[in-house]
């Protein structure tokens, strides 16, 4: 909690100044770029597909209408099950279960994705992963910095990650029914932890990946002011969705390429790179980005009373 | 290969049987006022018009027919003392030069002007005298050795707040950087605002570009020989500064009078000091600094013996409370001993101990933390000899053993008090080599340095040897298979010879063309994809994966002094082959990974160039211009669509303008200029959304494809010399002096990087993001400064 403090102290110490600038951009083609994620749960699930767009364009992205898009179930090694997503809206493709008590997909299956457009085919795959529970959210007190953040509570949610090497996840955070949607608050974990080269496997979350459900908002009347992230009357909600490794490898890219720390943060920061994509044209000369994402979740949601706060021993 | 060892070793059999009836006159050239030895100190034998130069440890040895001669000792600064010598035995002439401002005015100057970058067979080398260095206008006031050579052709930086320095477009990490012959793998403070050499405690810096002398070996860029000053040895010395981030303080004196002598010299920062009443993060134990502290002692056990003995321990820490943040630093110790086995055969053996570490630690309490340490080791011994057979001849051999001992993490994470182990295998590497090569005056004009140095490296175990599959772009590659093995057995060798080769050809009095080939062998990498070069860097092995990286650089130089060697100018061309140059797949995790090796893309490099330098040596406004004009680039399979494509460091125009002017005795005024081609990078052309977030896409997936703006910056600084007399006519012992410097005069916005962004907000479902892009500046303004510095 004070990294963040006090890497806002040092630099104003370290004199950094950024200035928002115009710079010109080359030309490029539109290309496809597919937002697949399928979630075990009831109700419709959708697959935007939309064309590139210069990276200045403030407008609303580009359907792909007219295009066909299923998603083949495979059980072990025998195909199971097709489903047909129908364009709904422009570049909107949807598919609802027969039943409205039925879920989408089985732990533990294979879901390929097909889309073709204008004959084009391209494709891909994920693995329905199973998620652990989350048992318990509570709140901790913290210290506050003079000129920054008064004292304030922090949430935290209690999980365990499921035993073997390799689970990932993407931990999702809503706040008075408000998702957590800038990059900063992006939580994903491999296992217990941040990274594949250093598994922490089956343990609890780690305190980093247990905080990041946090919001650091800037208080509006002051501008290096920090709002509490959650004040007494307050409801969290944390979901935790299992993913297959590719995503959790674009995941991370994402963070790298859109979670710029700014100021003295940029001098340990990658230049840009494309993130990864899972989304692959059978024509070689064709192109796309994107992921295609199948997960199972478990949700937890707490409201922040005098009996969610856990005393932590120092 | 064998006739490069048969040839050095034919001219010394041959020399050995005509030596017999030749007398040597040697000894050391040391500096009057504190008996510190000179480098590079002229010994020149009027009657033949030629002569030697002493080496690092001010040592030369002239070996002549009988006879009478004239010998002048010169150093720049000093005055020239000439001696009448009667060569008729074997002569020890131990020789203290004053220093030009300590004469009486009645004595004429007649320390000639140096003329040796004309002479020298040396090329591509750049030597910054400590007085000059001094006299740089430097960042808030404090005087630096690396950023002083920056203002020298082929040198150059990606920006503030980079460590590190490239030369000739190598990497940060193929520079091989000695303090006392013992290697610093991170030679910046403060994430490169401050190098880590106290100037107090340095006599000597020299810079190797190219033709590079056998006796140096495992970089392939260049070699940063920097020297410490040995101490006084006559009397007490106080030297220091205060400045507005740091500092300085260093003591130096003799233990025993004229035979062993000390230097302690250390450094501080306080922004945290300062920061105290603006912020209270520092009462909760929050530090941020950085301290350094150089030792060194010497002992004259004989006249034939000398020891040293020095030490550098220096560590920064930035720390957000008492328990969590992260800090680096080096230590090292080196242990030398000189030994004359006859007049002519000089040696020295080195011992020495190094060992560059981080650390990095989160977490508020025991029950959830993570804390991580990662060093390198090494391990050397280092026998070096020179043969000073006659002043034709003057070979060098010896050899260099080095243990290292990688320790990528020594890492934990505790969660809810669950520890879990994270940490990485040690890594050891044993690498050995030899050397013979033979400084030669083949006629008055025609000169050479040649020699072969052999080098081999291995890999051991214990230890786990990964084969990846081939490289897919755009994803990391997967294990194909493992083999472990054990204890100090071999995963993997190599071995190399790397030919070195100089030649002078002297036109005329003023002017000489020089050549160089050289070629250097590095088996340590340094990891880095970031914008520039942190402390964070990993160092790793060659393994049977990480090949080698070989360099050859061929370099030509056309060489001119004027108006009595008031002005020296100098062109070189030079082209650089390297092969197992490295880079990495897009999100590659270069910290604590196990599988580091399939994140990495080896392939080759090229750099060419031309470098211009005009220096005035004399007169009251004098200083330098350089410009190089270069080009560095890469072509690494799975990167750039497989295509050639500029390195962050490739600068195509790089001008450094230094003037220094003497406005009367106590007040000078300097200035420098730097200009450099902004620094290649990539830039988005399109944009898509993925579950709400704005991603950026280069869609040619081209590397390094554009470039941000230029960098051009203008330093000024004043220095007021304390009175040289008090009010009684007295000379004071006591010097001091005020040195106010401004740094970026006019306040230029110098970009280090470009960034693009979805902003800050937090976006509403469906309305797409507004994308910017942001321009960072490290230093935004004009950085007024005062150092006050004082000696007694």
């Amino acid at each position: 909690m004070k990294r963040i403090l006090f890497s806002l102290t040092i630099a104003g110490f370290l004199f950094g100044c950024e200035d928002n600038i115009n710079v010109e951009l080359a030309e490029a083609d539109p290309i496809l770029a597919v937002d697949a994620w399928l979630e075990h749960r009831t109700g419709e699930q959708q697959i935007i597909l939309q064309y590139t767009r210069p990276y200045f364009d403030k407008s609303s992205a580009e359907g792909i209408q007219g295009a066909s898009v299923r998603v083949l179930e495979i059980e072990g090694t025998s195909p199971r099950d097709t489903l047909v997503f129908l364009e709904t809206e422009e570049g909107v493709y949807s598919w609802s279960p027969e039943i409205a008590s039925d879920s989408f997909g089985t732990i533990g299956n294979l879901y390929v994705l097909e889309i073709v457009i204008d004959g084009k085919q391209f494709l891909s795959q994920s693995r329905l992963n199973a998620v652990p529970t989350i048992d318990s959210i509570t709140f901790r007190q913290e210290d506050g910095a003079q000129n920054f953040i008064p004292d304030f509570f922090a949430a935290e949610f209690w999980s365990r990650d499921l035993p073997g090497e390799g689970d990932t996840y993407w931990i999702k955070t809503w706040k008075n029914g408000e998702y957590l949607n800038q990059p900063s608050e992006i939580n994903i974990a491999y296992d217990a932890g941040f990274s594949q080269g250093a598994p922490v496997d089956n343990i609890l979350f780690i305190q980093p990946i247990r905080d990041l459900i946090n919001p650091f908002d800037e208080d509006p009347g002051d501008d290096f002011q920090f709002l509490p992230p959650y004040e007494k009357g307050d409801s969290v909600y944390v979901q935790i969705q299992s993913i297959n490794y590719d995503v959790w490898f674009f995941l991370t890219n994402v963070i790298d390429e859109t979670n710029r720390p700014g100021g003295f943060g940029e001098l340990f920061a990658t230049p840009l790179s494309n993130v990864h994509s899972n989304i692959v044209p059978q024509d070689e000369n064709e192109k796309a980005v994107g992921i295609f994402s199948v997960s199972a979740l478990h949700g937890m949601g707490r409201k922040f009373t005098d009996d969610a706060i856990r005393v932590v021993q120092p | 290969m064998k006739k490069y060892l048969l040839a050095p070793l034919l001219v010394v059999l041959l020399t050995y049987v005509q030596a017999q009836e030749k007398f040597t006159l040697s000894g050391y050239v040391r500096d009057a006022s504190n008996g510190e030895t000179l480098i590079g100190a002229n010994v020149v034998v009027e009657e033949l018009s030629g002569g030697n130069i002493t080496n690092v440890y001010g040592y030369y040895s002239l070996t002549l027919n009988p006879g009478s001669y004239t010998i002048k000792y010169r150093f720049v600064g000093y005055e020239t003392i000439t001696k009448k010598v009667d060569l008729t035995e074997n002569l020890r002439i131990d020789i203290d030069l004053p220093t030009e401002d300590q004469e009486l005015e009645a004595v004429v100057i007649s320390a000639e002007a140096e003329d040796r970058n004309v002479t020298d067979v040396e090329m591509s080398t750049a030597e910054l005298d400590i007085r000059t260095i001094q006299k740089i206008p430097a960042f808030l006031g404090e005087v630096d050795v690396v950023k002083s050579l920056q203002l020298l052709p082929g040198v150059s930086t990606v920006g503030e707040g980079a460590s590190g320095f490239n030369v000739r477009g190598g990497g940060v990490g193929q520079n091989l950087v000695l303090l006392d012959e013992s290697p610093v793998y991170n030679s910046s403070h403060l994430l490169g605002f401050f190098s880590v050499f106290n100037p107090d405690a340095v006599k000597d810096v020299k810079l190797y570009k190219g033709g590079i002398p056998p006796r140096y070996g495992g970089r392939i860029s260049s070699i940063l020989d920097v020297r410490m000053k040995e101490g006084n040895n006559k009397e007490y010395d106080f030297t220091g500064g205060i400045g507005t981030i740091f500092s300085r303080f260093a003591v130096e004196g003799p233990i025993v009078k004229e035979k062993a002598s000390f230097i302690v010299a250390g450094r501080r920062s306080y922004a945290d000091i300062l920061a105290r009443p603006f912020t209270d993060v520092f009462d909760e134990g929050a530090q941020l600094y950085f301290y350094d502290l150089t030792i060194k002692t010497n002992y004259n056990i004989s006249k034939k013996d000398r020891l040293f003995l020095s030490g550098y321990l220096g560590r920064d820490v930035f720390k957000f409370d008492s328990r969590q943040g992260f800090s680096w630093g080096n230590n090292t110790a080196t242990l030398r001993w000189n030994h004359l086995f006859t007049e002519k055969i000089f040696s020295n053996f080195t011992l020495f101990f190094s060992d560059y570490d981080y650390e990095l630690a989160f977490g508020e309490n025991d029950r959830d933390k993570f804390e991580w340490t990662s060093r390198i080791q090494t391990y050397d011994f280092k026998p070096e000899f020179t043969y000073f057979i006659n002043p034709q001849n003057e070979l060098t051999f010896g050899g260099e053993a080095v243990l290292y001992r990688f320790k990528p993490a020594d890492a934990t994470g505790v969660s809810n008090g669950e520890s879990t182990d994270i940490s990485l295998a040690e890594k050891k590497a044993f690498e050995t080599s030899l050397y013979i090569g033979n400084e030669q005056k083949i006629t008055n004009s025609l000169s050479a340095m040649y020699g072969l140095r052999f080098s081999h490296f291995d890999y051991l175990g214990k230890g786990t040897a990964y084969t990846f599959n081939d490289t897919i772009p755009g994803q990391r590659r997967t294990v194909l298979s493992s083999k472990e093995y054990g204890s100090l057995e071999s995963i993997a060798a190599y071995n190399n010879f790397e030919p070195r080769i100089s030649v002078k050809y002297q036109l005329g009095p003023t002017n000489s063309v020089k050549a160089s080939y050289n070629r250097t062998v590095q088996y340590i990498h340094l990891i880095s994809n970031t914008v520039a070069s942190n402390p964070l860097d990993v160092w790793t092995p060659s393994t049977n994966n990480l090949k080698p990286q070989i360099g050859d650089q061929w370099a030509l130089g056309y060489f001119q002094n004027f108006k009595d060697n008031d002005y020296e100018s100098s062109v070189e061309v030079y082209y650089r082959e390297t092969q197992n140059q490295l880079d990495y797949i897009d999100g590659a995790e270069l910290f604590i990974n196990e599988l580091l090796e399939g994140d990495v893309l080896p392939g080759k490099g090229r750099a060419y160039g031309a470098e211009f330098y005009l220096k005035r040596n004399k007169g009251k406004l004098n200083g330098w211009i350089s410009y190089t004009v270069a080009r560095t680039e890469l072509q690494i399979d799975g990167v750039n669509n497989n295509e050639w494509y500029p390195t962050r460091f490739d600068q195509a125009h790089n001008l450094k303008v230094a003037a220094f002017y003497d406005i009367n005795k106590r007040m000078s005024v300097s200035g420098n200029f730097t200009y450099l081609t902004g620094t290649p990078t990539n830039f988005p052309d399109q944009r898509y959304e993925i579950q709400g977030y704005t991603i950026p896409l280069n869609s040619s997936d081209s590397r390094n494809g554009v470039r941000i703006p230029d960098y051009h910056r203008l330093d000024f600084s004043f220095t007021l010399l304390g009175k040289e007399y008090n009010k009684r006519g007295k000379k004071r012992k006591f010097e001091d002096s005020y040195v106010f410097t401004v740094y970026n005069v006019y306040g230029r916005r110098n970009p280090f990087s470009i960034y693009f962004s979805q902003g800050s907000d937090r976006q509403e479902y469906g309305t797409p993001a507004s994308t910017q892009a942001t321009q960072l500046s490290i230093i935004g303004s004009v950085f007024p400064s005062i150092t006050y510095n004082f000696k007694f």
